[in-house]
């Protein structure tokens, strides 16, 4: 069952258009959101969270429609949202911040409230650091903050805009396994430019590019299409749409080969690379990558 | 308990059960957790006879105690008053509410009673100009752009918002009026002055969280702001400030506030945040 789905969404700031024809639902299992600064992906979570209301299309929500306020509270009731950057009120430990959204999140009462404050602390790693205030935190720890306190009540829909910024490999790895658990039960969407958390994490990806959908479907499908359009050469190759010099001295090309290079298997940043860079001599205008 | 004069000593599991159990005579039980703190092993015994439960039950009342924060003095005055905990917490963390803002109130305020001292008319401007703004400064602070950094997180909480807008405005009036009021008591001029300036602040107050939401909160109370700085001034130009607080323009402000009460009361309930989307 979709948890969300969206149909035809469109969303403008003033003259920019941030979403056009949007369509996607989201299902149960983790989906990976990609695409360059200003593609759109910021803006299609925080319709999903109802944080924002679409300009056009419909928007349903784990069965619930966003436009209505029944419907946002009962969306709200069954969310966990780690946005892509958010501040702390002043003086707070993180104890006492992850209490003070458990109350937002209407866990009214404290027998039943702190015994899940403390679970979530435990499963975001911060139990040695809840009595600390969150300003004297690092940035990764404070990420972890803003993690736990979407993991209050195992909701059904979990939306991570960039949560890997500021994580260290480990902390990624533990990020990886939290959110892989949540995504056996519950409907995950995470946002990123980490193409290897994608790869990790995803069984789906969806590629967002100027507010059009490029992509919709599985990683190994998206790898797929970059077969035979990445190679390693001992020299830069002017004809590829991306190149650089690896760690161990030779060239890795991505894009259209010449005849009788070395070709290797791609990842999922060449595919995603291709995908915008093709997007966009489709279109005449210059890639971001 | 056993002894060897060759072998470290344990304590046998009848008095490690009845330790744990808490049934021990005082004496054997000193001598038990005298032992305890030196002996791994009795203390990996004693601690398989604690019902798992238990143990939990007792890590969970000791992590209660260490982490869960002591509410402050102005919380526990708000649990003393009626209020839940849950909606002190909501209070104090109204940005309103904190010190930057409570600094920035008092400086205020006393500016005002400052001028008094050199001239009665400039500070009676100065009163008049300031103790009407200063919760429309807290409405600001409290629901304006960047003003709670949280935000983005209150605003996908399913908290309702029109009680969250009740719990913060509470708490902006709860920290600007009684200064204001205490302020305006010691200005010269008649003794109704020291409330009288309440209606055009409640106006201002209802005008702001009415539009706000579609201007943005801070806009609005910036446009407010000036225009009751305007009217002010244009007063005292007149040499008739007080003229702004009598019956007449009390009546005036009372129907701006009821005005602005009931676009809150319509149109807050329907919004999904109570601040401006971005």
């Amino acid at each position: 069952m979709s948890s969300a789905v969206l149909s035809h969404v469109s969303k403008r700031y003033g003259r920019t258009e941030a979403l056009h024809d949007v369509d996607l639902t989201f299902g149960t299992g983790v989906t990976g959101l990609l695409g360059p600064n200003g593609a759109g992906k910021t803006t299609l979570l925080r319709i999903l969270v109802t944080a924002l209301t679409a300009d056009g299309g419909e928007v349903s929500v784990l069965g619930e429609e966003p436009t209505t306020p029944r419907g946002r509270v009962a969306i709200r009731r069954r969310l966990g949202y780690v946005p892509q950057e958010t501040g702390f009120p002043r003086g707070f430990t993180v104890f006492g911040f992850v209490d003070y959204m458990a109350i937002l999140k209407e866990w009214s009462r404290r027998s039943t409230r702190h015994p899940e404050v403390r679970r979530v602390i435990d499963r975001a790693d911060l139990t040695a650091v809840a009595t600390k205030r969150v300003k004297s935190l690092s940035g990764g720890q404070r990420r972890r903050v803003v993690l736990a306190q979407a993991l209050l009540g195992r909701p059904d829909l979990l939306v991570l805009d960039e949560p890997t910024a500021g994580l260290d490999p480990e902390q990624r790895a533990r990020l990886r396994d939290t959110l892989s658990r949540a995504g056996e039960a519950s409907t995950v969407v995470i946002s990123t430019h980490q193409t290897d958390d994608v790869a990790a994490l995803c069984e789906r990806v969806v590629v967002l590019d100027a507010g059009r959908v490029l992509f919709d479907g599985l990683v190994d499908d998206l790898i797929g299409r970059a077969a035979g359009r990445v190679w390693l050469s001992d020299v830069a190759h002017a004809a590829a749409q991306h190149t650089w010099r690896t760690g161990s001295g030779r060239w890795r090309n991505v894009g259209d080969p010449p005849t009788g290079v070395q070709l290797i298997e791609p990842a999922l940043e060449d595919a995603y690379l291709l995908l915008v860079g093709d997007a966009a001599l489709d279109t005449g205008i210059e890639a971001v990558a | 308990m056993t002894t060897s004069d060759a072998r470290p000593w344990h304590c046998d599991e009848e008095t490690l059960a009845a330790f744990a159990l808490g049934t021990v005579d005082p004496v054997s039980g000193t001598s038990v957790e005298t032992h305890l703190m030196t002996c791994a092993e009795c203390r990996a015994a004693v601690s398989r006879l604690y019902p798992a439960d238990l143990l939990d039950l007792v890590w969970d009342g000791v992590r209660e105690r260490v982490e869960a924060p002591a509410p402050g003095p102005v919380e526990r005055v708000l649990v003393g008053l009626g209020l839940s905990a849950e909606t002190a917490r909501l209070l104090v963390s109204v940005p309103a509410m904190q010190g930057a803002w409570l600094v920035g109130l008092f400086c205020a305020t006393g500016f005002a009673a400052l001028a008094t001292t050199l001239d009665d008319e400039l500070g009676l401007m100065t009163f008049l100009a300031i103790a009407p703004l200063a919760p429309v400064a807290g409405i600001a602070a409290s629901f304006g752009g960047g003003a709670d950094p949280a935000h983005e997180l209150v605003a996908a909480a399913p908290y309702s918002p029109v009680r969250l807008l009740m719990v913060r405005t509470a708490g902006v009036l709860a920290t600007s009026v009684p200064l204001a009021v205490l302020v305006g008591l010691l200005m010269p001029g008649p003794a109704w002055l020291g409330v009288a300036w309440l209606t055009p602040a409640a106006a201002a107050v209802c005008l702001t969280l009415a539009i706000g939401p579609w201007l943005g909160h801070t806009a609005t109370a910036a446009v407010v702001a000036a225009i009751w700085s305007v009217t002010v001034a244009g007063a005292a130009r007149m040499d008739d400030v007080l003229a702004l607080v009598e019956p007449a323009m009390q009546i005036l402000f009372l129907a701006l506030a009821l005005l602005g009460a009931t676009v809150v009361a319509l149109r807050y309930r329907t919004l999904s945040t109570p601040w401006r989307q971005s």
